[in-house]
């Protein structure tokens, strides 16, 4: 690769993803006060290590843009056993965490199965659909592009992880209305699904998925029990009002009365301690992040690069909204990281590799040109 | 073909082909990213903005609680300063629901049960019951008065287990114990009832409230004013730091009439002179203050038995037990006074000009009344013996019931006007009787005194002038306490200040400097002329000089007094009654200081009641060195 592609390097994708990265770190820090009130004092505290994990994400990053990223679509049937591999593998080997399986142990460090195959997963969609190109519109095509996605959703589904297989559904709606599939055939699947819902309620649906969606919609029903986060987590969110009460300053999440205050209810920390603005700020860097993700798929010079960016786009905007949206109770309860923003080494060492495949991506669309 | 290696295909936009970098699918896929986000802050706007306030005041009551500093309840002491109960702790193991772990309840279930042995599923029906009835952050007592060693080790465990909660009660520790029992009370745990009246002036469910007694009378001077806090507790509803505070207002000490060595005294008197009957009770009155230096109804209870959990055999048996332990005979039962009640009829009629203190009536042993309809249908009524011929002096000291038929009903057929009934009554009632005395107990029973218009409505009978003798020599339906007798006498003693009986002397304050002292409050003025009393009085000193009530005598003090033995039940197969024993009187005669009443629910006047009145006399002026009493014969 020459040097003087550099030049095509997305310096405001690398910023903004840096930007979510810091607010992220802010966050983190008076979410954990309570846990650690000495503040950063070694590398064990959240924030040193979201920090290392986003160096070492920056390094990945950068190798993967370095890359041609054609070469993951030439590994893409390989990537895709994997993905499928360590999703099994987690189910039957994992850790158990909250009462589900969702992670793995490779080499002493702790992975979140989902999180990788995620992206596996769309690295193998965007192979197949761009392949199949002319195809696209058949029906045949459009299936087996459905099972792709839907082997791993089931598994995701399995541990179980309702929320990432959701992600899974989004991803591989999005990806296939890019390559070019009928809208008719994708709402006539939906309006399948949609009819399928109560039987999947009652056939697929774990008790305590149920139990999650009864509390969603009446958390008084047990307000001490599994409705005592949802309700928490709305207070804090609303108490927070217009300015909030400033960061490591808000009684809910000093007082302990959030769970998992650096990881899946860190939104609910945003909403109290910096209010509305901190949010509206927040999702600002996330359009701005997302505008960015799309200008790479609409320059892409093929239609695996292009795919592949849609994908990350459509995983990541579904992530942000699913994570704030049970945040403030406009879905049930479902454990989804905030990009960038939550604890996690897993989920961020992976969008710092999906943003080195969209620059890789970028790197190369005008090469052709030249 | 690889579409790689053919990118200028995607360019040309032919059917089929990939969309291009203006394609509206990406504008799609834009649109969906702010509509997504749109939704998001439309409702972050409705929950932040909107509903801000109401979120804010949820947050605040999250983390702050109110807590009550209870104030320390005020000690009692006795009239010299010695304290009569102390304030003691007591321990309980609690769960406050509200602070129990999400997931890990039965854990901290389990582990209560292994140190206070209560099994985890009536400690979780407890809870259950307990957010039931007073919401989640109650605490709900699981063991009430653990050990202490069990206590040491809840203490221990407490900051680590979330929801477990030691409680200290504060108890009273009543050092006299039955000496006293009727008179302190006790206090114990609020009941429903009480809470609800109560929780306006800041009484909490479980809080401890005065419920007999001066415990009870005083309740708001002893319990002074509990203090708050406004605490911030985390999610695990540990107390992290004090937001507010208002310290509590501690207590006033009160200073009692009474004597605690008088107290026993009278206590150990009445018990030796007691025979067979249930009950017996003694008061001890300075007759110039109306201050109680003495008060004793037999049997007693330990009041520290309500200190602890009461069970309810425990409570039954002493509810049941025969004399009902529980009750202050000496204020809350009424009994026929007997002969006792000759001072007052003789004072009434002194007044009235019906006797003089020369007034002769001869007792041949009884007098007759001719039915009035048939003259052949003659009753008669009884004297105790045929005394012979009595001035006003004798009639009082040899306590004759023929003497005081004439006074109370006259002798129609020998020109003698009686006082009549109504008289009778309403010199009664001037001197205290048939209300209650207003002494600083609860349950104080109004006596009565009963007349014409009363037995027309309650019996129905007509009043006959049979019940005008019996009236007048304190038999019949007149009832009295022995707190209402001596208030009574007290008045003659006194120069006719019916007095209300007390035993509050002070309230200070922990440093004891007096904030309230009680002195003489006079509720009547007995409606009879100075000369006259000082006749009942000198009538008084020679029944126990010369009359029926020598054995009132106290070597070195002239007491005064009267005997009473009044019939009470059926007659027995001869004839006879059972009576009460009555003795009341005061001492210096000239100049009374202090009255005494002594009652035996069975027993003589003469024979039980006034040696006791003589012990308790003897001891009130001469102490612990009791004047050698002569002995019998001598």
């Amino acid at each position: 690769m020459e040097w003087r592609v550099a030049r095509h390097f997305d310096y405001a994708l690398l910023l903004l993803a840096a930007a979510l990265v810091a607010y992220g770190a802010l966050l983190i820090y008076s979410a954990s006060l309570t846990a650690y009130p000495d503040g950063i004092a070694g590398l064990s505290h959240p924030v040193a290590k979201q920090a290392m994990f986003a160096l070492f994400g920056l390094a990945v990053m950068t190798i993967i843009a370095w890359m041609d990223y054609r070469v993951f679509g030439q590994m893409a049937p390989a990537l895709y056993a994997l993905a499928i591999l360590i999703l099994i593998a987690a189910l039957f080997l994992g850790e158990s965490a909250f009462g589900s399986r969702r992670w793995i142990t490779i080499g002493g460090t702790q992975i979140q199965a989902s999180e990788v195959a995620k992206l596996l997963t769309i690295v193998a969609l965007a192979r197949y659909l761009a392949d199949r190109q002319l195809q696209i519109t058949r029906v045949r095509v459009f299936l087996t592009s459905l099972a792709l996605a839907a082997l791993p959703a089931g598994l995701v589904m399995a541990e179980p992880d309702m929320g990432t297989a959701i992600i899974f559904g989004a991803i591989w709606v999005g990806m296939v209305l890019v390559a070019g599939a009928r809208v008719r055939h994708v709402l006539m699947l939906g309006g399948f699904l949609l009819a399928a819902i109560p039987f999947a309620a009652l056939a697929v649906l774990g008790d305590y998925q149920r139990d999650r969606i009864a509390l969603f919609f009446n958390p008084n029903s047990d307000p001490l029990g599994g409705g005592f986060n949802i309700l928490q987590a709305e207070i804090s969110v609303g108490s927070g009002g217009v300015f909030g009460k400033g960061l490591t300053n808000g009684s809910q999440t000093q007082l302990d009365f959030l769970q998992t205050p650096t990881t899946d209810y860190i939104f609910s920390v945003l909403g109290e301690e910096l209010g509305l603005v901190g949010a509206v700020v927040l999702l600002a860097l996330f359009t701005a992040l997302l505008f960015r993700a799309i200008r790479v798929a609409t320059l892409a010079r093929d239609q695996f690069g292009r795919l592949l960016a849609t994908g990350v786009a459509i995983m990541i905007l579904f992530q942000v909204f699913i994570n704030i949206a049970v945040n403030i109770r406009l879905l049930p309860v479902t454990g989804i990281p905030l990009p960038f923003i939550s604890q996690g080494g897993s989920s961020l060492i992976m969008l710092f590799v999906a943003l080195g495949l969209l620059q890789s991506v970028l790197l190369r669309h005008r090469q052709i040109e030249f | 073909m690889d579409p790689y290696l053919a990118p200028k295909r995607e360019r040309g936009r032919g059917k089929g082909e990939p969309p291009g970098r203006r394609h509206p699918v990406f504008a799609v896929l834009r649109a969906l990213v702010i509509l997504l986000f749109g939704i998001l802050v439309v409702q972050l706007v409705r929950l932040q903005v909107i509903q801000g306030d109401e979120y804010a005041q949820r947050a605040e009551i999250n983390a702050l609680r109110e807590a009550q500093i209870p104030a320390v309840r005020g000690l009692i002491l006795d009239r010299e300063g010695r304290p009569l109960v102390l304030n003691a702790a007591r321990f309980s193991a609690a769960i406050v629901p509200g602070d129990l772990p999400e997931r890990g309840e039965m854990g901290i279930f389990q582990q209560l049960e292994r140190v206070t042995g209560v099994p985890t599923e009536e400690i979780e029906r407890k809870v259950l019951a307990g957010i039931e009835a007073r919401g989640p952050f109650e605490p709900v007592v699981i063991k009430p008065d653990v050990d202490e060693e069990t206590a040491l080790v809840l203490r221990e465990l407490e900051p680590v287990t979330p929801g477990l909660k030691l409680l200290m009660e504060p108890t009273r520790e009543y050092l006299a114990g039955p000496l006293l029992s009727h008179t302190l009370g006790y206090v114990g745990a609020i009941s429903e009832d009480e809470y609800g009246e109560l929780k306006d002036q800041g009484y909490l469910v479980q809080d401890h409230i005065g419920k007999t007694g001066v415990e009870l009378t005083y309740e708001p001077v002893l319990r002074g004013r509990p203090g708050k806090k406004l605490v911030e507790v985390d999610a695990m509803g540990r107390e992290l730091k004090v937001v507010s505070e208002r310290r509590p207002l501690d207590g006033s000490n009160l200073v009692v009439t009474i004597d605690l060595d008088l107290q026993k005294v009278v206590k150990e008197t009445l018990e030796e002179y007691t025979a067979e009957g249930d009950n017996a009770a003694a008061v001890v009155m300075d007759v110039r203050s109306g201050e109680i230096l003495a008060m004793v109804s037999l049997p007693d209870f330990d009041n520290n038995m309500f200190s602890g959990p009461v069970s309810d055999e425990d409570l039954t048996a002493l509810v049941e037990a025969p004399g009902k332990p529980l009750v202050n005979h000496a204020i809350a039962e009424r009994y026929a006074p007997g002969s006792t009640f000759k001072t007052i009829v003789g004072s009434a009629a002194l007044q009235e000009g019906i006797a003089t203190p020369s007034t002769t009536i001869t007792s041949r042993g009884y007098i007759t009344v001719e039915n009035e309809y048939d003259p052949n249908v003659v009753y008669k009524y009884d004297d105790w013996a045929a005394l012979g011929a009595l001035d006003f002096y004798g009639g009082i000291a040899m306590s004759s019931n023929v003497y005081f038929y004439y006074l109370a009903g006259g002798k129609a057929d020998e020109g003698f006007r009686g006082l009549g009934e109504a008289r009778v009554a309403r010199y009664a009632r001037a001197f205290g009787l048939g209300e209650p005395t207003g002494v600083d107990l609860l349950g104080e029973s109004a006596g009565l005194v009963p007349d014409a218009q009363w037995k027309e409505d309650t019996i129905g009978d007509p009043w006959t002038i049979g019940d005008t003798y019996n009236f007048g020599i304190g038999q019949g339906d007149l009832a009295v306490t022995p707190l209402q007798l001596i208030t009574a006498v007290s008045a003659i003693g006194n120069g006719g200040k019916v007095l209300t009986p007390h035993l509050l002397r002070e309230v200070r304050d922990g440093h004891g400097n007096v904030l309230q002292r009680f002195e003489q409050s006079v509720r009547r003025t007995a409606p009879v002329e100075p000369e006259y009393l000082q006749i009942v009085r000198e009538a008084m000193r020679q029944s126990v000089t010369k009359g029926v009530a020598k054995g009132a005598a106290v070597p070195g003090i002239e007491v005064a007094g009267k005997t009473g033995t009044a019939q009470f039940g059926p007659a027995r197969y001869d004839g006879s009654y059972e009576t009460h024993g009555w003795f009341v009187g005061f001492a210096p005669y000239d100049e009374p200081e202090v009255a005494v009443v002594v009652f035996f629910q069975r027993g003589g006047g003469g024979s039980d009641a006034a040696p006791a009145a003589s012990t308790i006399l003897d001891y009130y002026f001469h102490g612990p060195q009791l004047a050698q009493k002569p002995e019998e014969g001598q």
